[in-house]
């Protein structure tokens, strides 16, 4: 067979040989090609890890010495080197958000969560920087996510503090509706014998509002260890919250003087002190001593009715009568023959009836007057804890 | 005679064929396996065995780019340190001197190692039957690799598509590919190159067939295709998957936001535009200096970019690793602005120094800085914007790569690769397409040409081939001044309507999809003796006539048209249906008349 290449003109027997040689001589070059290429890859890897991971521990070391700037450099020095290390580029986002560029590191750690959407330690960064600019609703998405993602190490305990960080964030925002749920949730989270976190939790039940769930933790804690003082001012704190005066005064009086004259106690302390003076309804007191403080409580009512209706400008007579004083100064007119100390020794009803009326005013005045301190505020307290009790 | 596509048997006469006698082979040894593989390879169809050759020249692209990068890279931690803030020294001295080295090695070693690699494949591809010189592409691994390194404001990707392009011009003229591989097989070796320094092999393609082929071509579309991907899976054995830059998520809150892109991409065709016109004022310029300058050209333009540097180290090399910052809104609006103005300086005086690289990795820079300033700013004014700044850096690398290099769809899809995120495709459609429309207002000549033209070759301008009028067939033919007859008509009633009908062709309608041409003076001659069976199909006829559609281009007709005088235009719906006739009268008429006159 005699053919001839249309392209080239020339004889096909030698062309094919050597297309065979130039194919075998390629592939040789491919081989040699790849041989090289794999030797200068690995030593050019070698040397940027090398010099990657250099950078970062100078910026490690920056970071810890406070100098956030440097740390930046050498963070970004070794991210170049090694653009997809998720340590290096979390380091760097840390950073950034340390030195108040949260908008910056967002953009990484945005970057981060779309190949690791789970990760932890990544939602809980973009937590902070969202309530730092005070985006709420991002923060509460990417806490969430902190709290059942994942965790290189101590995933527990870490859910526990990126729960107990938003509970935290939330109080400090004034939150407390919102907070109050991830709270109890904290609390059902924390093991029973690991005190200190639920000392923690009990300050955040305090914080939140609940109050009984608070005492109740405060008095497991104290069944451990019952000199822990700031589980007694904790349980003290709780009963007083929730009209246990009785209790909260047998904590408070297990405490040290000078614990109980802090500015978070000392008020609390106080108007316990003066409620439990005040209270005729107190069990084991005489009908004599009981009438007295009834009589005691209605004469303060009066003046206390008397000086708000002057710094309201309405006289506690009015014809008819228009506001919620003057309705109660009426009733009083006409019921006070049967409040006088002897009627209310001899009649427990007519006692009742007294006090009742003045937890009324003091009512009253506390709304249309404002909230007043001393023994009005300690009656108001005492009138509350009993509409407590007898709901 | 035998198909000049089939590659002959490479085998001896006495040796029997492989799928016979495959134990015989076995036992033949090493020699025999040889045989049978190489004939196994050699009498494939040739365009089979360029397909095969395409994943070839891909893998070799892609290591050649891998060797590439890592020489750049290495290059730039020798001469200007590790830091991403090289210290005041180096940042002046290393681009100086090692632009003095690249101009003595452009001057005396490697003389073509100037000029853009993509007007070379170009050249290649259209003057030179697939020719680039091998020695072109060592100059500019060792040149580019230095330039760039240095920080002389360059990129590695026109270079990577030139050396992938060289690599592939030298497989193909030492295995004696036919001329028309010859010619394709540049290009194939671009798309490798191109994708491989890119990590993204639909945008080399796309750029490959948008800019250097300008057709799509399916006879090379794929191989191109499979040279990118080899040459892109073999880059990411050894460097990795990652894609250059690592974009933050985002998504559109609302239709109304891509009205944020179009003042993006007014301000990229405005960018576009001053560097375009920059290098249009001040290339010839530059070109007319003495030829002792040219020894000093690239050391000066490394000393001015060291200057920068000192302040700005930012705007030198490539600079992915500072796109990928601003990403990541590390820098604000002002420093974003002054990034995008001094890379574009520093670029400029790069490219018109003459020192060897590419500009795809400065556009994508400005795009990025220029990208992340419109964002900013916007953000200032509505803050309401739910587009992070990296979306708008995106966006931005797209509009200018589209207004400066004026490829549209390259642009699009380069971002959709580069991103991995499809919300940015409205974005960026908006956006490009403002910049590459200013661009396109202002700057007839496209970039590639006008380099081209500059160096005094005309290469054939893809823009202009795109949008060239296209004639069809419709443009050019009539739908009157013929008469259908079919086989059962009487031929008297042919000839009274022919003679009433003295200009008119006849055409006989066989069956539908077969026509004829009828003799007119036969017809005539029969009909006053026709019997009463006498039908058209006693005249002399001609046929079956080929038949075209009204779509069809008039180049095409004129292939079909032959010494045919008239050729029917059938109905794609129905064969037997005549929608008109042409001539050769009537297509040459057509191709004189102007789209004006359209």
């Amino acid at each position: 067979m005699s053919e001839t290449n249309p392209s080239t003109g020339s004889d096909e027997s030698p062309r094919v040989l050597s297309r065979e040689l130039v194919m075998l001589l390629c592939l040789l070059a491919l081989v040699v090609m790849l041989a090289l290429t794999a030797l200068l890859s690995r030593l050019y890897h070698k040397k940027i890890h090398t010099l990657a991971d250099a950078m970062f521990a100078q910026g490690e070391m920056d970071e810890q010495a406070g100098q956030v700037n440097f740390a930046l450099a050498d963070y970004r020095n070794a991210l170049a080197y090694n653009p997809t290390n998720p340590l290096f580029q979390f380091h760097l986002a840390k950073a950034l958000s340390a030195a108040n560029r949260g908008e910056e590191a967002r953009s990484y750690l945005l970057n981060m969560l779309s190949e690791s959407p789970g990760s932890g330690e990544v939602n809980l960064e973009l937590a902070r920087i969202a309530a730092r600019v005070n985006s709420m609703a991002d923060a509460m998405r990417y806490y969430q996510g902190a709290i059942y993602g994942e965790w290189s190490s101590d995933p527990m305990a870490r859910r526990w503090a990126a729960r107990r960080e938003l509970c935290e964030t939330l109080l400090n925002r004034g939150e407390v509706k919102q907070a109050a749920p991830e709270v109890i949730a904290l609390q059902e989270n924390t093991p029973t014998g690991d005190l200190a976190r639920l000392r923690i939790v009990a300050q955040l039940l305090l914080r939140t509002q609940q109050w009984t769930r608070a005492l109740e933790l405060y008095r497991t804690l104290l069944a451990a260890d019952r000199n822990d003082q700031e589980s007694v001012a904790g349980a003290a704190q709780a009963a007083f919250q929730l009209g246990q005066y009785n209790t909260a005064m047998e904590y408070f009086d297990q405490l040290p003087h000078d614990r109980r004259e802090q500015a978070d106690l000392a008020n609390p302390f106080v108007l316990t002190g003066r409620i439990l003076a005040m209270d005729p309804f107190l069990s084991g007191l005489s009908a004599e001593v009981r009438s007295q403080r009834a009589t005691n409580a209605l004469t303060l009512a009066q003046t206390r009715a008397e000086t708000c209706a002057r710094q309201t400008g309405q006289p506690l007579e009015g014809a008819p009568p228009q506001t919620e004083l003057q309705r109660l100064y009426e009733q009083e007119k006409s019921l006070q023959p049967d409040w006088t100390p002897r009627y209310l020794e001899r009649f427990p009803d007519r006692l009742d009836a007294a006090m009742a009326y003045v937890f009324a005013v003091e009512n009253a005045a506390a709304t249309a007057c404002g909230e007043t301190q001393g023994d009005d505020r300690a009656l108001w307290l005492l009138g509350r804890s009993r509409s407590v009790v007898n709901r | 005679m035998s198909d000049p596509l089939v590659i002959p048997p490479t085998t001896e006469p006495d040796v029997a064929t492989p799928a016979a006698d495959a134990p015989h082979a076995e036992r033949m040894g090493l020699r025999a396996r040889w045989q049978a593989w190489t004939h196994a390879v050699f009498t494939l169809r040739e365009d089979r065995f360029f397909l095969l050759l395409a994943v070839f020249i891909g893998i070799f692209s892609g290591l050649v780019v891998v060797c590439f990068r890592l020489a750049i890279e290495w290059t730039q931690i020798t001469l200007l340190g590790p830091s991403l803030s090289p210290s005041f020294p180096r940042v002046v001295l290393a681009p100086m001197i090692a632009g003095f080295a690249v101009a003595l090695l452009a001057i005396h070693v490697f003389p073509r190692v100037r000029g853009s690699g993509v007007n070379q494949v170009k050249s290649a591809m259209y003057i030179s039957n697939g020719y680039v010189s091998f020695t072109n592409v060592i100059g500019k691994f060792f040149a580019c690799a230095l330039a760039i390194g240095s920080g002389q404001s360059l990129g590695p990707e026109d270079p990577s598509l030139l050396m992938g392009a060289g690599i592939a011009s030298l497989i193909g003229r030492s295995l004696r590919l036919s001329q028309e591989k010859l010619r394709l097989i540049a290009p194939v070796g671009a798309a490798a190159g191109l994708a491989a320094a890119f990590n993204a092999p639909i945008s080399a393609v796309l750029f490959v067939i948008e800019e250097v082929i300008g057709t799509w071509s399916a006879g090379v579309l794929g191989a191109i295709v499979l040279a990118a991907v080899s040459s892109v899976v073999t880059m990411r054995a050894f460097l990795g998957a990652d894609s250059l830059f690592r974009v933050p998520l985002f998504r559109l809150a609302g239709p109304g936001e891509v009205l944020a892109y179009v003042a993006l991409g007014v301000a990229g065709g405005a960018a576009s535009l001053v560097l375009l016109k920059w290098i249009v004022w001040a290339r010839p310029k530059m070109q007319q200096l003495p030829l002792w300058a040219e020894y000093l050209q690239p050391a000066a333009a490394g000393l001015l970019i060291g200057l920068i540097g000192i302040r700005f180290p930012q705007v030198m090399g490539a600079g992915y690793a500072i796109v990928d910052q601003a990403m990541h809104g590390q820098f604000g609006w002002q420093l974003l602005l002054l990034l995008a103005g001094l890379k574009l300086l520093a670029t400029g005086i790069s490219f018109l120094s003459g020192t060897p690289g590419g500009m795809f990795a400065p556009v994508i820079f400005i795009g990025a800085m220029l990208g992340g300033a419109v964002g900013s700013i916007e953000h200032h004014f509505f803050p309401a914007l739910t587009a992070t700044i990296g979306t708008f850096a995106l966006v931005g690398i797209g509009t200018l790569f589209a207004g400066f290099l004026r490829t549209p769809i390259t642009s699009v899809f380069m971002v959709i690769e580069l991103s991995g995120n499809y919300t940015a495709i409205l974005p960026v459609i908006i956006s490009t397409m403002i910049a590459y429309g200013i661009s396109r207002a202002y700057q007839k000549v496209p970039l590639f040409d006008l380099l081209a033209r500059q160096d005094g070759i005309v290469l054939p301008s893809i823009e202009e081939r795109r949008e060239m009028t296209s004639f069809v067939v419709e443009d050019a033919m009539r739908t009157g001044g013929v008469l259908v007859s079919e086989p059962g008509d009487h031929i008297v009633e042919v000839a009274k309507r022919a003679e009433a009908h003295p200009e008119a062709a006849l055409l006989l309608r066989m069956r539908p999809g077969e026509w004829w041409l009828l003799d007119r003076d036969d017809v005539l001659r029969l009909a006053p003796d026709a019997a009463r069976t006498t039908t058209p199909i006693h005249a002399k006829s001609k046929g079956p006539v080929p038949y075209l559609f009204r779509d069809q281009s008039l180049a095409e007709a004129l292939q079909v048209m032959g010494d045919w005088p008239v050729l029917p235009v059938a109905s794609r719906a129905d064969l037997g249906k005549l929608e008109g006739i042409l001539t050769l009268a009537d297509t040459l008429h057509a191709f004189r008349k102007t789209p004006k006159e359209d």
